[in-house]
């Protein structure tokens, strides 16, 4: 379980709070979404998660993080690295070996993971991920979904209860951010791995998590099941994020008085309610 | 794109090597360079190494780098023949500059060296991941593994920073800026500001590649931690008994 009380960061020199008064609880499980416009503390509030923050960047830190029950400011980032794996944006800086099989292993070997454990948990990860194909592949023959998947594999090798992602498909196509999307949901339904994603795709992001979080310049401004923040369309127009197109006509047939019911978000559902407004019309 | 220093996929007996033979093997290959004077020799050498890089099925990888070492080369090659003027005249051009026959010989000798001792380097990296030349380092070599991580990494930014590189001109070719002039003044005094983009995106990309490190336990690791092993077999006794023929060929002194 994440939970964070109070919590305030500024970057060392920066001019204001990064992250201001952050009361956030995650339960074991969660599929959790983070969205926001630039610059609202998105990626800092993943740093604080993983203990980055305060370790890696320094600056002014209050209030408190705690990880599984561990306090974020007295665990070392590879302590807290036991319980939450990180996967970045940046695809090709994240990637320290030159062969699929030893980006995997990296990790584990660090970690002294007994060794008649690491080929179990190398071959674990990799069909997790859908990449079994991959492992004597170089890297640098990988397309950008594929390195992100490997990414996401060297993280799940691990075994972290929670897996933080800091706009994992942010250089991907739309086809590979959904397979992307579909791997989180496997390990989070399938092997009870908390997910917390930072993600700008909002209508991905709405069809796969569970509860979503909005922020705006280093504030939490909503939090709770995704339908109940889609029904707060005006906090989120202000806080720059543009609700799924779906979720928008929902709305604006709801202030006709057309529709009254759950917010859709997914094509499907939309087209079923639009047939339901249809269907009640030509009666 | 793997680049100029990458590795190339394979199962060639090259790749099957010990990584600790492949390293060896790109030692002796550069020493006679520098063991002998004899330019046949150094010119022998460059020919193992396109025939090696040949046999890990990276014929064409080799050809295009040999090709940018002998654009560079030739530019070496003048500058060294202008400097140098002892020895025996051949012709002198306009200013009164004298190009001599030693200086010639000389200049030939310096860029095949310059071509043959870069070549093993490439070869070794194209068929060794840089995990295993890590393993090799800090297991058989004792060298500190934070030490060995720095050598492999450096290895492996050189193509993304090259890449990146070429992504920079792109996106100022895309504004106008024309690269491919023939003007080599010109085409420096382009590229000297893209520097400083080149140098903020690698040093962002580096403080990325060192928080992905941290996160997966980079400081807990020890010489003992490294899960793959390494056997030495038939063939590296063999290359071994190859590379120390070669650097006792080559400094007996045989050959003038």
């Amino acid at each position: 379980m994440i939970k964070t009380a109070g919590l305030c960061f500024r970057y060392a020199g920066g001019g204001r709070n990064a992250l201001s008064d952050i009361d956030l609880e995650i339960n074991d499980g969660d599929f959790f979404g983070i969205i926001g416009s630039s610059g609202a503390g998105k990626s800092t509030l993943t740093y604080a998660l993983n203990g980055l923050v305060p370790h890696h960047f320094r600056g002014d830190f209050a209030g408190e993080v705690t990880v599984n029950g561990l306090d974020t400011r007295r665990s070392a980032p590879e302590a807290l690295a036991r319980h939450v794996g990180s996967v970045f944006q940046d695809i090709d800086s994240q990637m320290l070996a030159s062969v699929v099989e030893d980006e995997i292993l990296f990790g584990l070997e660090n970690f002294a993971i007994p060794r008649e454990e690491i080929e179990r948990r190398v071959e674990d990860s990799l069909a997790s991920t859908g990449i079994s194909e991959l492992r004597r592949r170089s890297v640098s023959s990988l397309s950008g979904g594929q390195k992100q998947k490997v990414a996401i594999a060297a993280i799940v090798a691990l075994r972290p209860a929670i897996v933080v992602l800091d706009e994992p498909t942010g250089e991907l196509d739309p086809q590979s951010s959904r397979r992307v999307f579909e791997i989180l949901k496997d390990l989070n339904e399938d092997h009870g791995v908390t997910i917390v994603l930072v993600e700008q795709k909002i209508m991905l992001l709405c069809e796969f998590a569970k509860r979503l979080a909005v922020m705006g310049s280093g504030s939490l401004i909503l939090s709770g099941p995704v339908k109940d923040v889609l029904s707060h369309a005006e906090e989120l127009e202000e806080a720059g994020v543009n609700i799924p197109r779906v979720a928008a006509l929902a709305r604006r047939l709801e202030e006709r008085g057309l529709y009254q019911g759950d917010v859709p978000l997914d094509i499907g559902r939309a087209r079923i309610m639009i047939e339901g407004i249809l269907c009640d019309a030509s009666f | 794109m793997n680049g100029f220093l990458g590795y190339v996929n394979g199962s060639s007996p090259l790749h099957n090597l010990h990584p600790l033979t492949k390293m060896i093997m790109s030692v002796a290959l550069c020493a006679p360079c520098f063991l002998s004077g004899n330019h046949l020799l150094i010119l022998g050498i460059i020919a193992l190494n396109l025939c090696l890089f040949a046999s890990a099925g990276g014929a064409g990888r080799a050809i295009t780098t040999l090709l940018s070492f002998v654009k560079f080369s030739a530019v070496l090659f003048v500058l060294q023949v202008l400097f140098i003027r002892d020895g025996t005249p051949i012709f002198t051009l306009p200013p009164g500059i004298v190009v001599t026959r030693e200086g010639v010989m000389f200049s030939l000798l310096f860029v095949l060296r310059f071509m043959a001792s870069t070549m093993p380097l490439a070869l070794m990296l194209s068929v060794t991941p840089v995990g295993d030349i890590s393993n090799v380092l800090v297991r058989n070599l004792r060298i500190p593994y934070k030490y060995a991580f720095v050598i492999t990494t450096a290895v492996r930014f050189i193509p993304l920073f090259s890449e990146e590189m070429l992504g920079i001109m792109e996106a100022q070719t895309a504004r106008g800026v024309e690269f491919d002039t023939k003007n080599f003044i010109k085409k420096i005094r382009l590229l000297v500001p893209l520097c400083v983009p080149l140098l903020v995106s690698s040093v962002r990309k580096i403080e990325n590649s060192a928080i992905s490190a941290e996160l997966r336990g980079f400081n807990l690791r020890t010489r003992l931690s490294g899960y793959k092993q390494y056997s030495f077999g038939a063939n590296d006794v063999l290359v071994i008994a190859a590379c120390a023929a070669i650097i006792a060929f080559s400094a007996s002194g045989i050959l003038p």
